[in-house]
């Protein structure tokens, strides 16, 4: 529109529609919670960690080759352990139904820069299974390696273990309403800067004066409802005594 | 966007707040519309007030009635006029009778003094619509109704003629010449921007003194209110 917005008319129209926004941002958050808490199958994830030593050599000295084999190394192992190799007898060893392309999917192997320690995390709907999982890619995974690569460096750190109580890694409806919030009361601004902008009513004297020139004699603001009530029963007294009179 | 669809409920005690609610703040509000009708016309009195808007259902009869009912109080002789033959509604809203009216007048069927209606407000009396006529625009551009305002001027001392939307016929363009001065009523988020301009150009084509723009539906700040109420009584 041709005037300048000014800061204090931003604030006025959030003003006006706050309720709006407000209840934009609520429904927002409650349809994510709803969508968190009965629609999407919780996700469990178990996690073990493995280190992978390169095999002692007689040279004390750590020169920079044996880093970048290292790193070399490490690199491979991340993808042996998502080959269908691996994980062919994971689904056999644990009689899964699935197949590994699905099974990879599931699975998330993680290295830490500059070390040779691995993370792989396993999420499924079972937190019991996650947990078989990942013991189970690693125990094949040490089998394998001696096969494949011939040598045996695979050390379990830390094995995936039962939880009494899991708590699922996913959804977390926390922070789901939380983004729900978030973007629900941008979405409700946005809206409320869109329906302001297309409402070509006149609002104001100011709308009034600067559109028509004429003077505003009078405003005249809705007649409250009790208003209406009191004027609802004088008007039936007036009403009824005014017939018996006649 | 969605308020607009709200159809107004406009049943008739709906309408009148200006005796009912004597400490309402819309009371003090309708005192201020008397106060500055009288302040824009200090040299030259004007009798005949035209209401009208561009659309309808922005509140012109409310207006008008309100209006009618303050200068009556204020001891005037007040005749409050339903010209809006298309759509009548002032005898809805004094729970009057719609005949005789306006258009036995124009159709000199009877005079005024038979079908002048006495209302509950003192000093303020009422001629409805009468039967609908067919053709609105042609009995008030008469010369009938001519004679008729100043017979009325002889007899009240101020005429309230509540009009039809002014962009949907010609009815209160026709009239708004014929009056002293006119008032555009416009709804605050409901009177289109374009409409309030057109209506405006119409006013001036047929040479209306438009004393002013009445504000309706304007829902107040709560600092506003201050501001009103202090204003009003000065």
């Amino acid at each position: 529109m041709e005037e300048t917005i000014s800061l204090h008319d931003l604030f006025r129209v959030l003003k006006r529609r706050s309720v709006f926004i407000i209840s934009t941002a609520l429904l927002a958050v409650i349809l994510s919670g709803i969508i968190s808490y009965l629609f999407l199958t919780p996700i469990y994830q178990a996690s073990t960690q493995i280190l992978i030593n390169q095999k002692q050599t007689e040279q004390i000295q750590v020169n920079a080759q044996d880093i970048q084999t290292n790193i070399q190394l490490i690199n491979t192992y991340t993808v042996i352990i998502k080959s269908p190799a691996i994980l062919t007898k994971v689904i056999e060893n644990l009689d899964l139904d699935t197949t590994p392309a699905k099974l990879e999917k599931k699975i998330k192997v993680e290295t830490t820069q500059d070390s040779q320690v691995i993370k792989i995390s396993v999420n499924d709907p079972e937190h019991y299974r996650s947990v078989d999982i990942a013991n189970t890619i690693v125990e094949v995974l040490q089998e394998e390696i001696q096969i494949l690569m011939n040598v045996n460096n695979v050390y379990i750190l830390s094995p995936a273990v039962y939880l009494e109580n899991p708590t699922p890694a996913k959804p977390n409806p926390l922070l789901n309403m939380t983004i729900a919030a978030v973007s629900g009361l941008m979405i409700g601004v946005g809206m409320a800067f869109l329906i302001n902008y297309l409402d070509m009513t006149v609002k104001t004297e100011r709308d009034i004066e600067e559109l028509l020139g004429f003077p505003v004699i009078g405003i005249v603001s809705p007649i409250s409802e009790v208003d209406v009530n009191k004027i609802k029963g004088l008007l039936g007294r007036i009403w009824r005594r005014g017939r018996q009179g006649v | 966007m969605f308020k607009k669809r709200k159809k107004n409920t406009q049943t008739a005690s709906r309408k009148l707040v200006t005796r009912d609610a004597p400490k309402s703040i819309t009371l003090e509000q309708f005192r201020m519309i008397r106060e500055n009708i009288n302040f824009l016309s200090p040299d030259k009195k004007v009798k005949t007030l035209l209401f009208t808007s561009s659309s309808s259902g922005e509140g012109k009869s409310t207006m008008a009635a309100n209006v009618a009912i303050v200068f009556a109080q204020a001891g005037k002789r007040v005749l409050l006029v339903d010209a809006d033959m298309r759509k009548p509604t002032t005898h809805y809203t004094f729970k009057s009778t719609i005949s005789p009216g306006l258009s036995h007048l124009l159709t000199k069927q009877r005079g005024l003094d038979e079908v002048i209606k006495r209302t509950h407000f003192k000093g303020l009396e009422l001629v409805t619509c009468g039967k609908m006529p067919i053709n609105p625009a042609e009995l008030l551009s008469s010369k009938v109704m001519e004679d008729l305002i100043i017979e009325m001027k002889s007899k009240y001392d101020i005429i309230i003629i509540d009009a039809p939307p002014i962009l949907l016929v010609a009815d209160a363009q026709i009239l708004s010449n014929k009056c002293d001065g006119t008032i555009l009523v416009v709804s605050s988020g409901e009177t289109e921007k374009n409409n309030a301009k057109k209506a405006k150009g119409l006013l001036e084509n047929s040479k209306a003194n438009v004393l002013g723009v009445i504000l309706n539906n304007y829902k107040l700040e709560k600092d506003h209110y201050y501001y009103n109420y202090n204003s009003a009584k000065e």
